[in-house]
């Protein structure tokens, strides 16, 4: 199957395209931080200044506050209102592959078991077209967790830089449906697109070993003075799990003025110390024990229930940490006590 | 032991709570209260059906929602009941409500007390404080199913006696002559003529066989974790005891990420577990 082509200069007019069928997203500073937004059907300006967003496009599906339903309270009692269904079909545009990978790690906990209305009903209208990275961050670390500056798994279409043009890979068949009327890609162009693929991904120099890194977190659970040490700098203030793409812990509330309430959810972490707070007493009081969670969550819980590390190298916790804080060499520094009894 | 059967609520959206109305309440200590419910709607309140040991998640509509056992035994389909120690901001409104009141119910939720593992079984009940809560569901399942299971023991303990909770209980179990009821409070008063001392100790006294036996205990972690050593003392292996545990929630349904103990939701993969399923984790995290 040959794949497509579309020069740079047509993709305002493409997008114009899809956008008589999707709401179109695409990433934006319109909010004063990159992160996708209703595209404004003109500006394309960000296949300029775009490497990725601060926040990930989870929040297209777990957005930070989201309303659950609202009540009232009448004379006959409660009254409970659920929201409308979502129907509107969307489209992002621009997803990096890192991403794309961490929102098929999230599709597993909230379609595991219970199904999640809120997150399901906009995830599964929704497309997703990649793009690949020319220019991947010195934090960067994808191609050590399973994916790569263009790799195309988790996307329906995927847009590789190859110039004035992107060569279009159709992944999937709702992707195929996009792209009927443009151009066959040449021989020439599948050349430069490997060119440009091989580029990027020679320039994520930074690299993780992760190899048994499940059954060393493991062994090394009980180890109180490593995670103290790791855990010192660690100010608690949940940037790296609120941005981090994979991360989805929420909080519920309720707010009532007068008669009519809301329930609403939102993003929440586990750095907080009030995020496991009971009444009498906090499993995690202690700084070191949440740092901990944060680590195992996702380099040995998630691999425990799904078979897949909760991590895809996007670089965000490296790069918006305040006090620099490095799950990489957090990780590469977890001792081996594998061959040690417990 | 896997996700309980999600036939009753799992149409539509699981967020959304029925509307139930509080029929009873039911002073257990000064600051514990027993709820008698049921769902508003008649038609679900006939359809509703749980196993001992589940939970649900409770509303105060504009405060906000709590989890709490049901206290109840399925075994008396009546109405439903929960327990509730007043220590935060719901538990504080729902002790502010009154009979008549209307509360949110969604669930049941999580796995329950294994009754075909039990059954044939001598059953050692250790339970303190409210923790009896989830006990009690299952101690009257047993009960009214009385044939089908061996020797019951039960120790039960609270800080004084003033602290006991579900006392009609307590003293229709004491009365039950197929039962070895044993209740026990921290410290003592001058009209108390029971056991004095901590419920682990009182366990070791009353000494029960880990032959043919299951031990089901809950109570506050600090009561767990110094009942699970005697118990092991005492001959029981770690698939033998069983616990129920609690955990800050939010969700009910395993996505909101905070009850978890490793690898382990306590909404999802419990609220019942084996020693043998946490006690790698029990060190650190519960």
């Amino acid at each position: 199957m040959a794949n497509k082509k579309v020069s740079k200069k047509d993709i305002a007019s493409l997008l114009e395209q899809w956008r008589q069928q999707f709401a179109v997203f695409a990433p934006s500073r319109e909010s004063g931080v990159a992160a996708f937004a209703e595209w404004d059907g003109k500006d394309v300006s960000f296949l300029d200044w775009y490497r990725n967003t601060v926040v990930p496009p989870k929040a297209s599906f777990l957005p930070p506050m989201e309303e659950m339903f609202r009540f009232e309270k009448g004379t006959e009692g409660y009254n409970i209102k659920p929201r409308p269904e979502e129907e509107n079909k969307r489209l992002l545009f621009g997803v990096r592959p890192c991403d794309a990978r961490a929102i098929a790690i999230v599709d597993m906990t909230f379609k595991d078991a219970y199904q999640d209305p809120y997150y399901l009903s906009k995830r599964n209208n929704t497309l997703l077209v990649g793009l690949s990275c020319t220019n991947p961050c010195e934090s960067c670390f994808c191609t050590s967790m399973g994916t790569g500056p263009a790799e195309s798994a988790d996307v329906d279409l995927m847009l590789v830089d190859i110039g004035d043009e992107f060569l279009i890979e159709e992944v999937t068949d709702k992707g195929k449906e996009l792209t009927r009327d443009l151009k066959e890609a040449t021989e020439e162009d599948e050349a430069k697109a490997e060119q440009s693929k091989k580029a990027a991904y020679d320039r994520v120099t930074r690299k993780l070993n992760t190899e048994g890194i499940k059954d060393r977190l493991l062994a090394s659970f009980d180890d109180q003075g490593f995670w103290e040490k790791t855990a010192a700098k660690c100010i608690s203030c949940g940037i790296c799990t609120l941005l981090c793409p994979t991360c989805y812990c929420f909080d519920i509330s309720d707010e009532m003025v007068k008669q009519e309430g809301t329930r609403f959810r939102s993003w929440d972490s586990c750095g907080f110390p009030n995020y496991t707070k009971m009444p009498m007493e906090n499993p995690r009081q202690e700084k070191w024990r949440r740092v901990r969670q944060k680590v195992c969550h996702k380099y040995e819980f998630y691999p425990m229930t799904f078979d897949v590390v909760a991590c895809t190298g996007c670089g965000r916790c490296v790069r918006l940490c305040p006090v620099n804080w490095d799950i990489t060499q957090v990780i590469e520094s977890v001792p081996d006590k594998t061959g040690v009894n417990k | 032991m896997t996700v309980a059967d999600t036939r009753f609520f799992a149409q539509g959206n699981v967020y959304l709570p029925h509307i139930a109305v509080i029929e009873k309440i039911v002073e257990e200590t000064p600051g514990v209260r027993t709820f008698h419910f049921n769902l508003k709607d008649e038609k679900l309140r006939e359809e509703f059906t749980f196993a001992s040991g589940q939970f649900a998640q409770y509303s105060v509509l504009g405060v906000g929602e709590a989890p709490f056992c049901i206290s109840s035994s399925p075994t008396r389909p009546d109405h439903l009941e929960f327990a509730v120690q007043k220590v935060g901001k719901v538990t504080n409104a729902l002790h502010r409500l009154g009979v008549g009141s209307e509360i949110g119910f969604r669930g049941p939720y999580g796995n329950s007390f294994p009754l075909d593992y039990l059954k044939g079984k001598n059953l050692v009940f250790v339970g303190g404080g409210i923790g009896l809560a989830p006990l009690r569901s299952l101690i009257w399942n047993v009960l009214d199913n009385r044939d089908i299971y061996n020797k019951v023991d039960i120790v039960y303990g609270a800080r004084t006696p003033t602290d006991l909770c579900f006392k009609y209980d307590l003293e229709a179990w004491d009365k039950d002559k197929t039962v070895n009821m044993v209740t026990t409070v921290d410290r003592g008063d001058d009209s108390w003529k029971g056991k004095v001392g901590v419920v682990p100790k009182i366990l070791e006294e009353v000494a029960p066989s880990a032959r043919e036996s299951a031990a089901i205990v809950c109570g506050p972690p600090v009561m767990i974790r110094f009942t699970f050593p005697v118990l092991e003392k005492l001959g029981f292996a770690p698939e033998q005891m069983l616990t129920t545990l609690e955990k800050r929630m939010k969700c009910g349904i395993g996505k909101c990420g905070r009850c978890n103990i490793g690898n382990i939701y306590v909404c999802r993969d419990g609220p019942v577990f084996s020693y043998a399923q946490i006690k790698d984790f029990v060190s650190s995290e519960y």
